[in-house]
């Protein structure tokens, strides 16, 4: 259909140098039609300075759009903005840090109730217990093969915010994906080594994501453990993402899924944070 | 016939046009990625919730210290109590959903169209503001919990049908989700946009009853 109605228009423009030739076929010594010379001339001149144009035009447009993204860094970078960003990379970096205090704390803890454990049947059935809750709560690195899904912002962005705002990752392409995976019958899951547990969130401020608190960017690798046919099958539905495949195809968007094996999904190492709710 | 001016010319413009497209594109890119290229209002936003983070951190430190501490002396003295086993076990069983747990948080209600992909937002939401335990109508919302579309129209949790109206049960600080959730620009500022028919109340609650996950 496109290309059929793209026939006419080409045919419309040829016409322009049609004439041309046939003038000069058409010119001989019987022909006085002198007053054809200039209009040739006068098209000739027509068609490069339609030639000029038309790049000139992108150019000039070009010119503004880069500018005007420049403009735009030199607004964001007022006074505040170089304190702001070194203060939210200081306090990542003592999370950072943070979580190492904590997870060395967990295997102190781990250890002294591993010795107490020998003990007696009481303290083994229990510490039994603790573990197989732990496996299953996310406090445990598991591996083994599933699926990993890979997800990217477009390559080449179109110059469109509308489009930019298609080609590129958003926290909720990675709910939906971690989604996915769950109703995929995973046993773990983990998005660039940050284990999603029952509290994870992933968030987004600006166009920066952070997944347990932990900031990220693309691309993002997420592992999915469990049984690969049934986790392919989730992803492979064509009723599952449906956006982020669409936007692959049409925007270029970088979305993944393939078989893995030996595939490790590390322990939860952020606060369990339980406080308000009490058992009843 | 062109001349040979006009052709460098043109083939000038196309080479300045070259490289502009491509510094364009991958101007764009780099804006669109780049913590020093955020808004001074997102930095601060991701500050607060970066610093939030860390509190918790250093709280949950702070309580791992006395514990590794007292668990530590008991072995020690050869007299090792099920009592730092059994608190271990009780906060896991609250944090993997095996519990009941009760205490104060907020109630969404919501009374109209909805859909899977809104509510799985709206639980996220509520994690991200720190939100202990969640229960969609009664039904425990689990850590390999997942959302789908539901027969007739509803919502399905781990392949449960919720119908609606349905109340979602957070519990946790009840000042900090009730703002979180109901700030200016917020999930349900947005969802009052996009469901227009749709009613949402949110109120803190002093307590809930969350039953386990089943």
């Amino acid at each position: 259909m496109e290309q059929a109605g793209r026939a006419p228009r080409g045919g419309a423009t040829r016409p322009a140098s049609s004439p041309d030739s046939q003038s000069v076929k058409g010119r001989g010594p019987w022909d006085t039609s002198g007053l054809d010379r200039p209009n040739t001339t006068q098209q000739a001149h027509l068609r490069s300075g339609l030639a000029l144009l038309v790049p000139a035009l992108l150019f000039g447009f070009l010119v503004a759009a880069q500018w005007q993204t420049q403009l735009e860094r030199s607004e964001l970078a007022v006074r505040y903005n170089a304190p702001l960003t070194e203060a939210a990379r200081s306090l990542q970096s003592e999370q950072n840090t943070l979580k190492a205090q904590l997870a060395d704390l967990r295997r102190q803890l781990d250890t002294i109730q591993a010795n107490a454990s020998t003990q007696t049947g009481v303290t083994r059935e229990l510490q039994a217990r603790i573990d197989d809750l732990k496996a299953r709560a996310g406090l445990t690195p598991v591996s083994g093969d599933g699926v990993v899904i890979q997800l990217d912002d477009a390559k080449q962005t179109s110059a469109s915010v509308k489009d930019l705002d298609k080609s590129i990752c958003h926290a909720t392409d990675l709910t939906d994906i971690v989604n996915a995976a769950w109703r995929g019958g995973a046993q773990a899951v983990a998005i660039n080594e940050e284990r999603i547990v029952g509290t994870s969130s992933v968030y987004c401020v600006g166009s920066t994501i952070m997944v347990n608190g932990t900031l990220m960017s693309p691309p993002f690798r997420i592992v999915a453990i469990g049984r690969q046919d049934q986790l392919l099958g989730a992803f492979q539905d064509p009723a599952q993402l449906r956006d982020i495949k669409q936007r692959g195809e049409v925007h270029g968007l970088g979305f993944r899924v393939s078989r893995a094996t030996g595939l490790q999904a590390p322990e939860y190492s952020g606060a369990l944070n339980v406080r308000a709710a009490q058992p009843r | 016939m062109r001349t040979p001016a006009g052709g460098i010319a043109v083939a000038l413009v196309a080479l300045l046009l070259g490289v502009l497209a491509v510094s364009q594109f991958r101007s764009q890119d780099v804006y669109s990625r780049s913590l020093q290229l955020e808004t001074p209002a997102s930095l601060t936003s991701l500050i607060a919730t970066l610093a939030d983070k860390n509190s918790a951190l250093r709280d949950e430190i702070f309580d791992l210290r006395l514990r590794v501490a007292a668990a530590g002396a008991s072995v020690s003295t050869g007299l090792f109590s099920l009592t730092e086993g059994e608190r271990q076990l009780a906060q896991i069983r609250v944090f993997a959903a095996q519990d009941a747990v009760a205490g104060p948080g907020i109630s969404v209600m919501l009374d109209g169209p909805f859909d899977e992909k809104a509510m799985s937002d709206l639980v996220n939401e509520l994690r991200n503001a720190g939100a202990e335990a969640i229960a969609i109508n009664d039904r425990r919302v689990g850590p390999r919990s997942w959302f789908a579309p539901g027969p007739a129209g509803g919502i399905a949790l781990d392949g449960n049908r919720l119908g609606g109206p349905w109340a979602v049960h957070a519990i946790g600080s009840s000042d900090v989700l009730y703002v979180a959730i109901t700030r200016t620009g917020g999930i349900v500022g947005q969802f009052e946009l996009i469901y227009r028919s749709t009613r949402f109340k949110v109120s803190k609650e002093p307590s809930l009853d969350l039953p386990p996950l089943r």
